[in-house]
C-alpha cells in the first residue's frame, strides 16, 4: 500500500513539473498581454506534434527535437499573435478583455478541430527518451517520465534565469508593471508582447513535447491541461510565476494522492480533474488574488 | 424605421409558419434544431452582449434543463411537461446562483469559473453512470406521439418568439439600459443609482432559465441526452452563431444560429471541415468585424430602402 502512495506521489510530482512549464507560460502571456489564453492547452497540443513529426519525418533525435519543437511552438505562437492578436495594442478598441477572451476561445475550437483534420483523430506516440524503468526498491518509475520531470525542471530554471538575470526578462517584468514607463525608458513593448506570447507558447510546446512519449498524443489532449493550468494559475495568483510554479507541484500531487486515497477506483480519475476545479472555484471566491499571487494584478 | 423593422418581423413570423409545408421531414429537423440554438445564441448574447458577463458555462445550464426534465420524466414518473418546467426553473435558480456567487469577478475570471462550473457538471454526468447513463447517454420518452415533427416544429417557434420577444421587451426598457451600463462600467453604473448586485444576477438568471428551456426542449425531442451537450465544441459554436448574427444583437443572434445551422447541415458531406470552418469564421468576424455579419448588414439593407429625403434629414441631423 505504502509502495502504491509512493508511485503515485511521484508520478504527481512529475504530472507537476509539467503543469507548471504549461501554466507558467499562461501567466506570463496574462502579466504581459493581460489576457488569459484560452487556446493554451492547443498550444501545447500543437508542440508535442511537431516533436512527433520532428523525430519522425525529420529523424532528429528525440532530446534535440524538444528543442526544436519549442522553437516551432515559439514561432507559431508568434504568428498567431500577429495575426489575431495585434487588435489588442490598438487604442480604437473597447473592452480588451472581452476580445482576449472571444478570439482565443474561438482559437481553441479552431486548431482543436483542424488537428483532427491534420493530424488524425488517433493517438499518436513518439518513440521514448530512454526505455525501461527505474526500479528503487519499492518504487518503480518509467524513465520517460524521469527525463520527462529532469526536462522540465531544467527548462523552469532557464525560465527564471532568463527572467531575472537578462535584460530581455527585466524588459518583460518592466512591461508588466506598467507599458506606460516601460515605454517611456525606451522599451518597444509590441516587441515585449510577441516575445511573452513566444515564449509563453514555447514553454507549452516543450511540455507537449516531452510529455508526448508518456501519454501518446490526440487533438483533445489540450482541453483537461487548459482546465487544469487555469486552476494552477489562479492558486498559485495570475501573473505570479514561482507561485505558478508551487501551485502546479501541489496539485499535480494532491490529484494524485486524491486518486489513491478515494477509495472508488472507477471514479477517482475522472474526479481528479473535477477536485482541482472546485479548488479553484472556492480559491476564485474567497481569495481572487491566488495563494501567492500579488496583490496589484488586475485587469486593465 | 421601426415600422420596416415591423414588417420584416411579421414577414418572418409567416414564413416561419408556413415553411414547414414548403419542406421535406429532413429540413424541418434542421429548422428545429436552429431555432433551438437560436434560444441558447439569443440569451447567451443577452448575458455576454448586453450585460456584458462572459459565461462559458451557458451549456452546463442547457445540460441542467436536459437532465433535469430527463430524470424527473424516468425516474420518477412524473409527466414530462411539468419535468421540462422544473428544469427551466432550476436552472433560472441555479443560474441565479452562479449569477450571486460571482459578483465580484469579471472578465477573464468570470469566464474560467463559469467554464470550470459547466466542466465539473459534464465531468459528474460523465461519472455517474447508474444515475445519468454517463458517457453513452440517457434515454428520455418522446412529448408528442405523432408521426412527424410538425408538433415539436410549433413548440419550439412558439418558445422562440415567446423567449425572444420577451428578451427585445426587457432589454428595450429600463432593465436593458442598466444592464448595459453594468457592462460599460460597474462602479460608474452603481454611483449613478443601478443596482448592480440585482441586476448581474437577474441578467444570469433570465439566461440560464432560457438556457435550461432549451435544453428541456432538446432532451424530449432528440430522445437521447449525453455529457456532450455541456462540451466546450458545443459551447464554441453557439458563442460562434452568436456572434456572426452581432454579439449585441438579439434578432441578429437568431439569425447567426439559424443560418450556421443550416450550413452545418448543407456542409455536412465535408465532415471534420465545419467545425474548422465555423472556429475560422468566429476569429475572421472577431478580427475584422466585431460588431458580426448578420446585424450590420440588415442595419446597411434597411439604410439603402429608405426614403433619400429621410437619409439626407438624418444625414444632416448627424
Amino acid at each position: 500500500m505504502l509502495q502504491y502512495f509512493l508511485i503515485q506521489a511521484a508520478n504527481g510530482l512529475v504530472i507537476g513539473i509539467l503543469f507548471a512549464l504549461i501554466a507558467t507560460g499562461l501567466t506570463i502571456i496574462f502579466s504581459i498581454l493581460k489576457i488569459v489564453n484560452f487556446a493554451h492547452g492547443e498550444i501545447y497540443m500543437v508542440g508535442g506534434y511537431f516533436g512527433y513529426y520532428v523525430i519522425t519525418l525529420l529523424g532528429v533525435p528525440p532530446f534535440p527535437a524538444v528543442l526544436v519543437a519549442m522553437a516551432l511552438t515559439f514561432l507559431f505562437s508568434i504568428a498567431v499573435e500577429r495575426g489575431l492578436l495585434t487588435p489588442l495594442y490598438s487604442p480604437r478598441i473597447e473592452r480588451k478583455a472581452d476580445y482576449g477572451i472571444l478570439v482565443t476561445f474561438g482559437l481553441s475550437v479552431f486548431l482543436r478541430n483542424i488537428a483532427i483534420i491534420i493530424f488524425g483523430p488517433f493517438p499518436l506516440r513518439p518513440p521514448s527518451f530512454i526505455t525501461g524503468d527505474l526500479v528503487l526498491g519499492g518504487l518503480i518509475i518509467s524513465y520517460d517520465r524521469l527525463v520527462a520531470a529532469g526536462g522540465g525542471l531544467l527548462l523552469l530554471g532557464a525560465l527564471i534565469w532568463f527572467l531575472n538575470r537578462t535584460v530581455w526578462g527585466q524588459a518583460l517584468n518592466a512591461v508588466s508593471q506598467s507599458r506606460e514607463s516601460a515605454s517611456i525608458v525606451g522599451i518597444n513593448s509590441e516587441r515585449m508582447y510577441m516575445l511573452a506570447f513566444g515564449l509563453g507558447g514555447a514553454l507549452a510546446g516543450g511540455a507537449g513535447a516531452l510529455i508526448a512519449p508518456i501519454y501518446s498524443l490526440s487533438p483533445s489532449m489540450g482541453l483537461v491541461p487548459d482546465t487544469q493550468a487555469f486552476v494552477i494559475v489562479i492558486l498559485g495568483g495570475l501573473g505570479s510565476v514561482s507561485g505558478t510554479i508551487i501551485a502546479a507541484l501541489l496539485l499535480g500531487l494532491s490529484e494524485n494522492l486524491f486518486i489513491a486515497f478515494l477509495p472508488d477506483p472507477s471514479r477517482g480519475p475522472s474526479y481528479a480533474n473535477a477536485f482541482g476545479l472546485a479548488i479553484m472555484m472556492l480559491v476564485l471566491l474567497f481569495r481572487p488574488t491566488g495563494i501567492f499571487g500579488r496583490q496589484h494584478v488586475a485587469m486593465e | 424605421m421601426r415600422r420596416l423593422d415591423l414588417a420584416s418581423a411579421a414577414l418572418l413570423a409567416i414564413l416561419a409558419v408556413i415553411f414547414p409545408f414548403f419542406v421535406n421531414a429532413y429540413w424541418l429537423h434542421v429548422m428545429i434544431i436552429g431555432m433551438m440554438f437560436a434560444i441558447m445564441a439569443a440569451s447567451w448574447s443577452l448575458l455576454a452582449g448586453y450585460a456584458g458577463q462572459f459565461s462559458f458555462g451557458h451549456m452546463g445550464f442547457v445540460a441542467v434543463g436536459g437532465y433535469t426534465a430527463g430524470l424527473l420524466a424516468t425516474g420518477l414518473n412524473l409527466p414530462l411537461p411539468l419535468g421540462m418546467l422544473a428544469g427551466v426553473l432550476l436552472s433560472a435558480l441555479l443560474g441565479g446562483v452562479i449569477g450571486w456567487t460571482c459578483l465580484r469577478m469579471s472578465g477573464p475570471y468570470l469566464a474560467i469559473f463559469t467554464m470550470a462550473f459547466s466542466e465539473v457538471l459534464r465531468i459528474i454526468i460523465v461519472t455517474e453512470v447508474e444515475v445519468t447513463g454517463g458517457a453513452g447517454g440517457m434515454n428520455v420518452p418522446q412529448l408528442f406521439h405523432a408521426r412527424t415533427d410538425l408538433p415539436y416544429y410549433y413548440l419550439i417557434l412558439a418558445l422562440l418568439m415567446v423567449s425572444v420577444g420577451g428578451m427585445m421587451a426587457v432589454v428595450a426598457s429600463r432593465w436593458g439600459l442598466f444592464f448595459r451600463a453594468i457592462r460599460e462600467n460597474e462602479q460608474a453604473a452603481a454611483a449613478a443609482g443601478v443596482k448592480v448586485t440585482r441586476f448581474r444576477i437577474i441578467a444570469f438568471a433570465i439566461a440560464s432559465s432560457l438556457a435550461g428551456l432549451a435544453g428541456a426542449f432538446y432532451a424530449p425531442y432528440i430522445g437521447i441526452l449525453t455529457p456532450d451537450v455541456a462540451s466546450q465544441d458545443q459551447m464554441g459554436l453557439v458563442v460562434a452563431m452568436a456572434i456572426v448574427g452581432g454579439m449585441e444583437s438579439l434578432p441578429g443572434a437568431v439569425a447567426g444560429a439559424i443560418v450556421v445551422e443550416f450550413l452545418v447541415e448543407a456542409l455536412r458531406s465535408y465532415g471534420q471541415w465545419r467545425l474548422v470552418l465555423f472556429g475560422a469564421l468566429l476569429l475572421f468576424t472577431m478580427r475584422f468585424a466585431r460588431n458580426g455579419l448578420i446585424a450590420p448588414g440588415w442595419l446597411r439593407l434597411r439604410n439603402l430602402a429608405a426614403p433619400r429625403g429621410a437619409r439626407l434629414a438624418k444625414e444632416a441631423a448627424d
